[in-house]
C-alpha cells in the first residue's frame, strides 16, 4: 500500500495567517479540512503478523531437549541462534524436537517446521542419533544447532561421530559471519565461519523476539537401525534435599514470616521440592547458611519458587531472576514478593503449611 | 577387567601450566573401584601433566608418539583394537587441548564400542554387562545397562580422585612407542586469548538499551498471575498443589 506522500510546506501554509509585514502563525490551530487528505492515522496496536516463509533458500535445524513437549530456556536460545543464521528471513528453521511441540509455541520462538524425530517411550540417544543423521542427509541443512545441555551435547557429538564431521560446539557469540566457542581450558577461543553442526551454550545467546513464524510439519526420514549398545535406561529417585540449591528444579524457601522451620523441612520432603530461605532467616541460624537465595546466597536455576512468608527484597529477588514461575504466601498485600508471583496467596503461611501437609498426606 | 584410561594433555585454567585432567583423574578411582587392571593412554609427545597421572593410582602409561598435527584417534583406534579392554574410560570433555569432548565419541565409532557420557559410578552388571550412573542437570541421576567393551566418559561430579603420592609417580613406568600417524587437515579457526561474555539474565530478553536490559533484570514486574486473598487453608494448598503439579518430580 502506498501512502499519499505528506506535503511538507502544505502544514506552514494552512497556519499561515499572514506573511505581511511579518509571518504570523495560528497556533491554536488542530487541522481541519485543509489537511483532509493528509491525517495520519493514529498508530493502532495490532499484533504482528506471523512470517511465513514458504520458499525456503536453505535450511537451519535446531534441535531441542523440549523435555515432555515444553520448550526450555536454552532451545528457544537455540532457536534464537537458528534465526541469526537465517540470511535475513531466507532460510527456514526446522525445529526437531522428540516429544511434540505445541506448533504456536514454536512459531513464537521462531521456528517455521517442525519435524518430529520419533522416540520410544525410553530414552534412546542412538535411535535419535540415527534419526537426525537420516533427517540431516535427507534435507541437506546448512546448519544443525544443539543445546549444549547434558543430553543436548551428547547428541551432537553422537550425531557428529556418526557423519564425520566436527562439531563446533559450546558457542557463545554467534553472527551470520563469525562463532566464537573456547578451548585451552577457557585460556583461549577459536574464532571461525560458522559451521556445520554446533551446539550453544546456556544463556549466551539471546532467545528470537521478532514476530511469530508461521509453522508447518516436515516429513521425518526413515532412519537405519542404529547399533544397540545401551541394553536399558531409567531415571534413579534422587532425595531432593540433596541437590545443591543451585541445581535444583522445584525450591520452596522460608523467611522471616516462618516460624516453624521443622514443619517447612517435612514439607518440602513432602512436595519433593529443595529447600531455600531467605537471608534473615539463615542469619538468625534457623536454616544452615547454605539454603540461603539471594544476592549474597545462591542464585537460583530452578523452573519454580514457592516462598512463604518472605517480603522480596531487591537482594533476594536477584536470587529468582531467571525462575520462570513463582508462588508467594505473605500475609501483606503489597509486598513485592506478592507482586513477582504468579499465584499469589495473601494468608498465614502457618497456616497453609499445615493444610499443604495434610492434603500430601492425604494423597500419597 | 582390563580399562584403559584415556589421558589427555591438561592445562591449568588459570596458570596455564601442565596439570592432569580432573575427571580423568575421577576416571582412575572409578576404573580402580571397579577392581580393574588398568593402564593409561595418551596420544602425543611425553608431557608432565601426563606423568603426573602416576601418582594418582596409575601403574603404567602408555604413550604413542605422534606429531601435533597428526589425528590421536587414528592412533588411540589402532592400539585400543590391539589391546582389546572391556573398558574405556575418558573425562567428558579434555581441558587444555580444542576441549571439544568429541574424542571419545569418534574414537568410540572407530571402534565399535558402546557409548555412555557423563557417568559418577560404575558396577558390574554380569557377563558382558556393565552398570552405569549418569549425572543428569537438576541433580537427577540416570542408571544404564551398557554392552561391554564400552566407552565411558566421567562427569566432574563422580567421586574425587585418589591423592597424589610422589612415590606411585616415581615407581610408575611410562613406556613410549610410535602411533599410527594420520594427518589431518587443519582447522581453519583463528585462536586467540578468551574474552568473558556477558550471560544473559532476567528472561534472557536482549532487546532493547542496556538500561531497559538493567530493568528488566531488576526491576519488580507484575506477573499478573492469580491473587487470592485471605482464602481459606485448605482452598490455598489446593490451588499451590495444583499450581506445582507440571514441576514436582
Ligand atoms: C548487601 C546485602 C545483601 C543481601 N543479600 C541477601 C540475600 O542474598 N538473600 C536474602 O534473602 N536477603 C538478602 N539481604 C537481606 C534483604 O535485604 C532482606 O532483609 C531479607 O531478604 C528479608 O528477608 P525476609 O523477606 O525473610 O524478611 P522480612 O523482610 O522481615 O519479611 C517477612 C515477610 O513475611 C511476611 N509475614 C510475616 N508473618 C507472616 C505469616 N504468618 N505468614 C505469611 N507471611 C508472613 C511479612 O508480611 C513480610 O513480608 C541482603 C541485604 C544486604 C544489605
Ligand atoms: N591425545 C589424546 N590422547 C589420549 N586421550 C585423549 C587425547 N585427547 C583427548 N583424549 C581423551 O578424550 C577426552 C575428551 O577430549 P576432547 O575431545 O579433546 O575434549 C579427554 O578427556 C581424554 O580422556
Amino acid at each position: 500500500m502506498s501512502r499519499i506522500r505528506r506535503d511538507p510546506r502544505a502544514a506552514l501554509r494552512a497556519v499561515t495567517v499572514a506573511t505581511a509585514p511579518r509571518l504570523r502563525i495560528d497556533r491554536a490551530w488542530r487541522g481541519d479540512s485543509a489537511f483532509a487528505n493528509e491525517t495520519v492515522a493514529a498508530p493502532v496496536e495490532v499484533a504482528p503478523r506471523p512470517v511465513t516463509i514458504a520458499d525456503p533458500d536453505y535450511l537451519v535445524f535446531a534441535i531441542a531437549d523440549a523435555p515432555g513437549g515444553a520448550l526450555t530456556r536454552h532451545d528457544r536460545q537455540v532457536l534464537g541462534a537458528a534465526r541469526l543464521l537465517d540470511g535475513g528471513g531466507k532460510a527456514a528453521v526446522v525445529l526437531l524436537t522428540p516429544c511434540a511441540v505445541a506448533a504456536g509455541d514454536a512459531g513464537i520462538a521462531g521456528a517455521d517446521r517442525i519435524l518430529p524425530v520419533a522416540q520410544g517411550d525410553a530414552w534412546d540417544p542412538e535411535g535419535m542419533a540415527e534419526a537426525i543423521a537420516a533427517s540431516v542427509e535427507k534435507y541437506q541443512p546448512r546448519h544443525v544447532l544443539f543445546c549444549e545441555s547434558a543430553d543436548g551435547g551428547d547428541l551432537a557429538r553422537r550425531v557428529a561421530a556418526r557423519l564425520g564431521e566436527i562439531v563446533f560446539e559450546s558457542v557463545e557469540s554467534l553472527s551470520s559471519r563469525t562463532a566464537i566457542r573456547p578451548s585451552g581450558a577457557r585460556r583461549r577461543e577459536s574464532r571461525g565461519e560458522p559451521q556445520r553442526l554446533m551446539t550453544v551454550a546456556p544463556d549466551m545467546i539471546a532467545p528470537w523476539r521478532g514476530a511469530p513464524h508461521e509453522v508447518t510439519p516436515l516429513d521425518p526420514a526413515v532412519p537405519s537401525a542404529a547399533p544397540r549398545g545401551i541394553l536399558c535406561a531409567e531415571r534413579l529417585a534422587v532425595d531432593a534435599a540433596e541437590i545443591p540449591l543451585g541445581e535444583a528444579g522445584l525450591v520452596i524457601a522460608a523467611g522471616n514470616g516462618v516460624t516453624d522451620f521443622s514443619g517447612f523441612l517435612g514439607l518440602a520432603c513432602a512436595l519433593g521440592a529443595t529447600p531455600g530461605a531467605s537471608r534473615v532467616v539463615c542469619d538468625a541460624g534457623s536454616l544452615p547458611r547454605g539454603m540461603q537465595v539471594g544476592a549474597s546466597g545462591t542464585v537460583l536455576n530452578a523452573d519454580c519458587y514457592v516462598a512463604f512468608g518472605i517480603s522480596g527484597a531487591p537482594q533476594h529477588l536477584q536470587g529468582i531472576g531467571q525462575v520462570g514461575h513463582v508462588v508467594a504466601v505473605n500475609t501483606d498485600l503489597h509486598a513485592a514478593m506478592i507482586a513477582r508471583a504468579e499465584l499469589a496467596i495473601v494468608a498465614d503461611a502457618q497456616a497453609v503449611m499445615p493444610a499443604l501437609l495434610a492434603r500430601l498426606g492425604a494423597k500419597p | 577387567m582390563k580399562a584403559v584410561v584415556l589421558l589427555s594433555a591438561g592445562l591449568h585454567p588459570n596458570a596455564g601450566t601442565p596439570m592432569p585432567v580432573r575427571a580423568e583423574l575421577q576416571a582412575i578411582a572409578l576404573a580402580r573401584g571397579l577392581g580393574c587392571e588398568i593402564t593409561g593412554l595418551h596420544a602425543g609427545a611425553k608431557n608432565p601433566a601426563i606423568a603426573d597421572c602416576l601418582g594418582h593410582g596409575l601403574a603404567s602409561i602408555t604413550v604413542l608418539a605422534i606429531g601435533a598435527e597428526d589425528d590421536p584417534v587414528a592412533a588411540l583406534a589402532a592400539e585400543i583394537t590391539a589391546q582389546k579392554p572391556d573398558l574405556v574410560l575418558t573425562a567428558r570433555r579434555g581441558q587444555g587441548g580444542s576441549d571439544t569432548g568429541l574424542l571419545p565419541y569418534r574414537l568410540a565409532r572407530a571402534c565399535g564400542l558402546a557409548i555412555a557420557a557423563d557417568a559418577i559410578a560404575l558396577s558390574k552388571a554380569g557377563e558382558g554387562r556393565l552398570s552405569v550412573v549418569q549425572s543428569l542437570p537438576r541433580g537427577g541421576r540416570r542408571k544404564l545397562d551398557l554392552k561391554t567393551p564400552a566407552l565411558i566418559t566421567v562427569h566432574p561430579s563422580a567421586p574425587p580422585p585418589r591423592p597424589f603420592v610422589h612415590r606411585e609417580r616415581l615407581a610408575g613406568k611410562i613406556e613410549e612407542k610410535p602411533g599410527v600417524r594420520e594427518a589431518v587437515e587443519a582447522t581453519v579457526f583463528e585462536d586467540r586469548p578468551y574474552r568473558p561474555r556477558p550471560k544473559l539474565i532476567g528472561d534472557g530478553g536482549a532487546a532493547g538499551s542496556a538500561e531497559e536490559r538493567l530493568r528488566a533484570a531488576t526491576e519488580v514486574k507484575s506477573a499478573g498471575g492469580t491473587l487470592m486473598i485471605d482464602p481459606d487453608p485448605a482452598e490455598a494448598a489446593a490451588a499451590i498443589l495444583d499450581y506445582l503439579r507440571a514441576f514436582r518430580p
